[in-house]
C-alpha cells in the first residue's frame, strides 16, 4: 500500500492521459457522428445507403481490430508513422462516431413530423427549422445515450496500452511490473478499476444534470 | 362575408384558386379534379367523412404537399412545393393543425415570436409587444410565460392561433383546429375563430363542427370521395341539400340529440 502512494502520481497523470484521448476522441465523434446521423436521415436514398454503410461497419468491428489496423495497416498502405495517441484517437473516433451517428439519427427521428411543418408553415427556411426547432429538441434526447458513448469510449480507450500509449491502464500494468512479488502487485488492479468507476459515474450523473437542466416537459 | 358566391358575377380576383387539382400518394388518389375559388375576407367551411382528402389539401395549399395535376394559385402566385419561392408564400399563410403543433422546448411568447423575428426580423422588443397584442386577442396574455406543457389542449390551440396571426396572413387554414380538444374548451377557440371571421380574416376551415360551420361560414364546400360534391352558402347545405350525399352526412352529423 505503502508503494503505491509512492505512484500515485504517475496514476494521476494516467488518468489524466485516459480522460484526455477519450475526451479528444468523443468531440471526433461526436462532430463526425452528428454529420453521419444528419445523412442517415436524408432524403438522398445514396447519402442514407453510404452513411449505414459506415455506421454498421465501424460499430461491428471490435475496437482493438480498428486500432490494429490504424495503428500497423495504415502505416504499411502510407508509410506515414502514426503516434500511438494519434492511431489511438482515430480508431476510438471511428468507433466513436459510429455510436454517436445512431444516437443523432434516434434523436432528429425522434421529433415529431408535425414541428417541422408548423415551423415551415411560418414561412422559415429549411434550414431555420432545424437549427430553431428540430436540433434545440433533438440534443434533450441525445444527451443520455451520448454519455453512454462518452463512458465505452472512456473505456475502450484502455485499449490504446496494447500498442503501447501508456494511459491509465497502462500506467497500472506497468506499476504492477515493477512492483512484481509486492502486496501491491493485485491491489493496484483494485485501485485503477475503482478510479474508472469513480470517473465514470461522474460522468453519468454530469449527464444527468444536464438532463435534467435542459427537461421542459414537466 | 357579403358575397353570394352563386350569384357574383364580376368580383375581384380571387385569394386562392384552385383549378382542376389532384393529388395522389403512388397510385392512391386522394382528391381528384377539385376547383373552387376564395375571395379576400370569405369564410369557406370544408366539411365531409374522415378520410376524404380534406387535410390534405390544406397541406397542398401551403405546399407542405405537392400535387399531381392542376393548379393551385394564391394572391397571383402559382404554388409549387419544391419551388423555393414557397417559403416566401407560407409567410402569408396561416396553418393551425388539429395537433396544435407547438414548439415544447419554447414557452407561449417564443412560439409566437419566433417566426417575426427569423421570418421578417423583427426586433424581439416589436416582436414581443405585437405577441402580447396576439396573446390579448386569444384572451391568454396571463400565460405567455408558460410552457405548452403547462397548458391545457384549448390554451395550446388558441396560443397557436396567436402564432399563426402574428404574421398577418392573407389566408388562415384551420385543420380540424377543435378535434384534439375536451368538449368544454371547443368553444373557447370556436369564439376566437369567430372573432377572427368578423374581423375580415379569410379563412379556410377543416371542421366537424357543423354549428360553427353554419353561423360563421360564408360557404360550405362538402368533399367526400376525393372530390367536391356541393358547394354553397351553409345554410342551403344543411337544410336543402341538393344531393343525395349531402343529405345523407348532413343527416348523420345532425343528429338530434
Amino acid at each position: 500500500m505503502v508503494i503505491l502512494i509512492d505512484y500515485s502520481f504517475l496514476l494521476i497523470r494516467g488518468l489524466g492521459i485516459t480522460l484526455w484521448i477519450s475526451w479528444v476522441a468523443l468531440l471526433l465523434a461526436a462532430l463526425i457522428g452528428a454529420l453521419i446521423g444528419l445523412g442517415r436521415t436524408s432524403k438522398r436514398w445514396s447519402i442514407r445507403f453510404l452513411t449505414g454503410v459506415y455506421a454498421e461497419f465501424f460499430r461491428s468491428i471490435p475496437v482493438l481490430v480498428t486500432l490494429f489496423f490504424v495503428y500497423y495497416g495504415l502505416t504499411l498502405l502510407t508509410g506515414i508513422n502514426l503516434s500511438t495517441f494519434v492511431a489511438a484517437t482515430i480508431a476510438l473516433a471511428l468507433e466513436g462516431s459510429a455510436m454517436m451517428s445512431e444516437v443523432v439519427r434516434g434523436g432528429l427521428q425522434s421529433i415529431a413530423k408535425g414541428q417541422r411543418e408548423a415551423a415551415l408553415s411560418t414561412g422559415m427556411k429549411a434550414w431555420q427549422v432545424e437549427l430553431f426547432i428540430v436540433w434545440p429538441q433533438a440534443i434533450r434526447v441525445m444527451i443520455p445515450p451520448a454519455v453512454g458513448v462518452y463512458v465505452s469510449t472512456l473505456k475502450a480507450s484502455s485499449l490504446a496500452s496494447v500498442i503501447g500509449y501508456v494511459e491509465l491502464t497502462k500506467t497500472g500494468l506497468l506499476i504492477r511490473e515493477s512492483v512484481r512479488g509486492h502486496s501491491g502487485s493485485l491491489l493496484i488492479l483494485v485501485v485503477i478499476a475503482t478510479i474508472y468507476v469513480i470517473i465514470n459515474f461522474a460522468i453519468s450523473r454530469l449527464g444527468a444534470m444536464l438532463e435534467e437542466r435542459n427537461n421542459f416537459v414537466n | 362575408m357579403s358575397t353570394e358566391p352563386g350569384l357574383s358575377v364580376i368580383q375581384t380576383d380571387p385569394i386562392l384558386r384552385v383549378d382542376s387539382v389532384t393529388k395522389s400518394f403512388g397510385k392512391k388518389i386522394i382528391f381528384n379534379n377539385i376547383s373552387f375559388n376564395v375571395q379576400a375576407g370569405q369564410v369557406v367551411v370544408i366539411v365531409g367523412p374522415s378520410g376524404t382528402g380534406k387535410s390534405t389539401f390544406l397541406r397542398c395549399v401551403n405546399g407542405l404537399e405537392d400535387i399531381q395535376s392542376g393548379r393551385i394559385v394564391f394572391e397571383g402566385d402559382i404554388v409549387n412545393a419544391h419551388s423555393k419561392n414557397i417559403v416566401s408564400l407560407r409567410k402569408r399563410i396561416g396553418m393551425i393543425f388539429q395537433n396544435f403543433n407547438l414548439y415544447p422546448h419554447l414557452t407561449a411568447l417564443e412560439n409566437v415570436t419566433l417566426a417575426p423575428m427569423k421570418v421578417l426580423g423583427e426586433s424581439r422588443k416589436l416582436a414581443d409587444e405585437r405577441a402580447m397584442d396576439m396573446f390579448r386577442k386569444v384572451r391568454l396574455e396571463h400565460r405567455a410565460s408558460a410552457y405548452p406543457s403547462q397548458l391545457s389542449g384549448g390554451e395550446q390551440q388558441r396560443v397557436a392561433i396567436a402564432r399563426a396571426l402574428a404574421m398577418n396572413p392573407s389566408l388562415m387554414m384551420f385543420d380540424e383546429p377543435t378535434s384534439a380538444l375536451d368538449p368544454e374548451t371547443v368553444g373557447d377557440v370556436l369564439a376566437i375563430m369567430e372573432e377572427l371571421a368578423r374581423d375580415g380574416r379569410t379563412m379556410l376551415v377543416v371542421t366537424h363542427e357543423m354549428g360553427f360551420a353554419d353561423h360563421v361560414g360564408d360557404r360550405m364546400i362538402f368533399m367526400d370521395g376525393g372530390t367536391i360534391i356541393e358547394d354553397g352558402p351553409p345554410s342551403e347545405l344543411l337544410k336543402n341539400p341538393k344531393e343525395k350525399r349531402t343529405q345523407q352526412f348532413v343527416n348523420s352529423v345532425l343528429r338530434p340529440n
